[in-house]
């Protein structure tokens, strides 16, 4: 029951635990589509030369590691979306430890409440990953890439096990985003939360730097390793700069801040000094929207690269398979990301109030936050175009090609995203009078 | 008899300023010690410091007994939860919970167990308890803040501003909560305020400039207090002019 407490200090605020639990719930349907699907090959009825074309076609390593990834990613996002929950629960925690709370207890309610919202998540995930099942095998069958044998299976084994990942999953993400707020000396949080949190710090940025630094060298290296080689560790190149650009997020949005504000004024100045402003919220956001554009990008210009230059076309199936996994986990990122982008523009309810009723009309307001959105979208845009140049040119030993079309849509869509988190959530949010607003924020 | 709080030559900094300088203070159990001074002067960062919410840059804090400068966190903690209790400005109160279940914190966070009943009758609150606090006015929210200071017995309650959202009659009642524990139960009050009203209720009164004291000494009635403080700021205000 004690922990109960923070429980207690959470419910107050409605929206804190939405990123939680849809992560979860995200990140549950992947595993259960992955695992169902991967037990769905293993049981069909196959004759011995079917199991090596179906060994063949990596389907049931794909299955694999992208449960894999869900995992990974439901760990780092949990922690993320968790962090900004807590820091609009700073004061709250800074009571709670000045009052006699240790840091371990703030952590191991944190982590609790995570794992509490992680069981309704996976309930719910887990349906939806049935469908999604389905609906793969079906495609994968369909496009002639699995034989017409292989039925899709569903099992109600699976769901404890998607619970209990859930959950593991939720403590270690939730002990994460803890450990610093825990941390924090009762009094300086008392005034922190007054004001904004800090930057980061030097030990964030230095190996930010490093890993951004160890890619572009990597990325060097790679391209004078034979094709082959290269391509296995170009995934590197990937890892270390997306990780990298996760960790210097907030010093990256203010650096963009910074280029743009002399050329601003109005209402996009005051977007352009909100971005700086929030930039540590924003970055929670820029991660997996980073990473899900590279993907995307590297993914698309891997195939399309070599059908523009030779002018030979993929077999269908196989692009099939490799398009609709990436679809999946770019759908992960995207709901991830709007999570992250909600859960920080609530968190900001009070200020779009004060700026009404400082004089900005509604209308104002949104507009302001739409460029932010704007800023936002460029700056992920560039890092991911950036990272995925690093991951392909010495992979494909030449200039990347994308399809003008594939090119506007990706930024429509990853535009949308951030409008989606954003934008919506603003107009939501402004829709009652400004005054009531911050009367009910004081308290 | 050894002070309950005890200050020996301490510094905070924050980066190159600082906000106290070299201050020693020493509080015998049972008085009800205000601090006052302008803004920035460091008041609040020497409650801080007393109180184990915030380490000095340099010099030695002894709480309720124990040398808390370099304690370890959860020992500080749990020392705090035990023998400390908290009444802030504003922002004291988790406010989604209710009345009982907020004064309950302490012990709920494993403190030791207090008289529910009797502390709430003694705040004047007995019948509220299962009100969320949210719904409650000012004065009340303060009284329950006053009650889970005070259900731990503890040896010293720290005060930061704690009429400083009230109106002044309401905030005579919260002071005279406090004076009763000091009166009644023996317990050591630190308080910091701006308000001569709110200092009048104290035993000793220390006030600070630039992170020094500069007066310490028995409580007048709040009309000096309020020439001393004036007299202070205006010392403070001629000492920076004349700097710059």
């Amino acid at each position: 029951m004690r922990a109960g407490i923070t429980a207690q200090a959470l419910r107050r605020h409605k929206w804190a635990l939405l990123g939680p639990t849809v992560t979860q719930c995200v990140a549950s349907t992947v595993i259960t589509m992955m695992v169902t699907t991967a037990a769905s090959l293993g049981a069909a009825p196959l004759s011995p030369a079917q199991r090596a074309a179906v060994e063949a076609t990596s389907v049931p390593e794909a299955a694999v590691a992208f449960a894999l990834i869900a995992v990974y990613m439901a760990i780092l996002l949990v922690g993320v979306t968790m962090n900004l929950a807590i820091a609009r629960q700073l004061r709250d925690i800074a009571l709670l430890r000045a009052i006699g709370a240790t840091p371990g207890r703030i952590r191991r309610s944190v982590a609790l409440q995570a794992a509490v919202v992680a069981v309704p998540a996976a309930g719910l995930g887990y349906p939806f990953g049935l469908g999604a099942g389905h609906a793969w095998v079906g495609g994968l069958t369909q496009h002639g890439v699995l034989p017409g044998v292989v039925a899709y299976a569903p099992s109600l084994a699976v769901l404890p096990m998607v619970i209990g990942i859930g959950i593991a999953t939720s403590v270690l993400g939730g002990l994460a985003a803890a450990v610093r707020p825990a941390r924090i000396r009762p009094a300086r949080a008392l005034t922190e939360a007054a004001t904004r949190r800090p930057g980061i710090g030097a030990p964030r940025a230095l190996a930010g730097a490093g890993l951004v630094v160890a890619g572009v060298v990597l990325s060097a290296v790679v391209a004078r390793q034979a094709p082959e080689r290269a391509g296995e560790n170009a995934f590197f190149v990937m890892l270390a700069m997306c990780v990298g650009v996760g960790l210097l997020g907030p010093v990256l949005l203010r650096g963009v801040a910074a280029r743009v504000r002399p050329f601003s004024r109005g209402i996009v100045r005051l977007a352009v000094d909100n971005v700086a402003a929030a930039s540590r919220a924003l970055s929670g956001a820029l991660v997996p929207l980073v990473l899900v554009v590279a993907f995307a990008l590297v993914k698309v210009a891997s195939h399309t690269t070599p059908a523009h230059r030779t002018g030979l076309r993929e077999p269908a199936g196989e692009l099939w398979t490799d398009y609709s996994g990436t679809a999946v986990y770019c759908a992960f990122a995207a709901i991830a990301a709007v999570a992250t982008l909600v859960t920080g523009l609530v968190g900001r309810q009070r200020d779009l109030a004060v700026t009404r009723l400082a004089g900005g009309t509604r209308r104002r307001v949104l507009a302001v936050v739409a460029w932010e959105a704007v800023l936002v979208t460029a700056t992920a845009l560039g890092l991911a175009a950036g990272i995925a140049g690093a991951v392909l040119v010495p992979v494909l030993r030449s200039a990347p090609y994308v399809p003008f079309g594939y090119l506007l849509a990706g930024v429509a869509l990853t535009a949308g995203v951030v409008a989606a988190g954003t934008l919506a959530p603003a107009v939501a949010l402004t829709r009652g009078r400004p005054v009531h607003v911050v009367a009910a924020a004081v308290e | 008899m050894e002070p309950v709080v005890e200050l020996v030559d301490v510094t905070k900094r924050y980066g190159r300023a600082a906000a106290l300088d070299g201050v020693s203070l020493a509080v015998p159990a049972g008085t009800f010690v205000a601090v006052m001074g302008a803004t920035g002067s460091g008041k609040s960062t020497l409650l801080h410091c007393a109180a184990g919410l915030d380490r000095p840059s340099h010099g030695r804090v002894r709480l309720a007994g124990r040398d808390i400068t370099r304690m370890r966190e959860g020992r500080l903690t749990r020392l705090r939860r035990d023998r400390v209790g908290f009444v802030f400005q504003s922002y004291n109160l988790l406010s989604a919970l209710t009345v009982r279940q907020n004064v309950l914190l302490p012990s709920r966070l494993g403190g030791p167990r207090g008289d529910l009943d009797g502390v709430l009758r003694s705040v004047g609150l007995d019948g509220l308890a299962s009100r969320p606090v949210g719904e409650l006015s000012g004065g009340q929210r303060q009284r329950v803040a006053v009650a889970r200071a005070l259900i731990t017995r503890p040896a010293v309650v720290f005060a930061d501003e704690p009429t400083g959202a009230l109106d002044p009659s309401t905030g005579a009642t919260v002071l005279g909560l406090l004076r009763d524990a000091v009166d009644r139960d023996g317990v050591t009050v630190v308080m910091v305020t701006h308000d001569p009203g709110a200092a009048g209720f104290s035993d000793r009164l220390v006030l600070l400039r630039d992170g020094r004291i500069v007066a310490d000494g028995p409580t007048p009635d709040p009309v000096a207090i309020a020439e001393r403080l004036r007299a202070v700021s205006a010392a403070g205000l001629a000492g920076a002019g004349r700097a710059a």
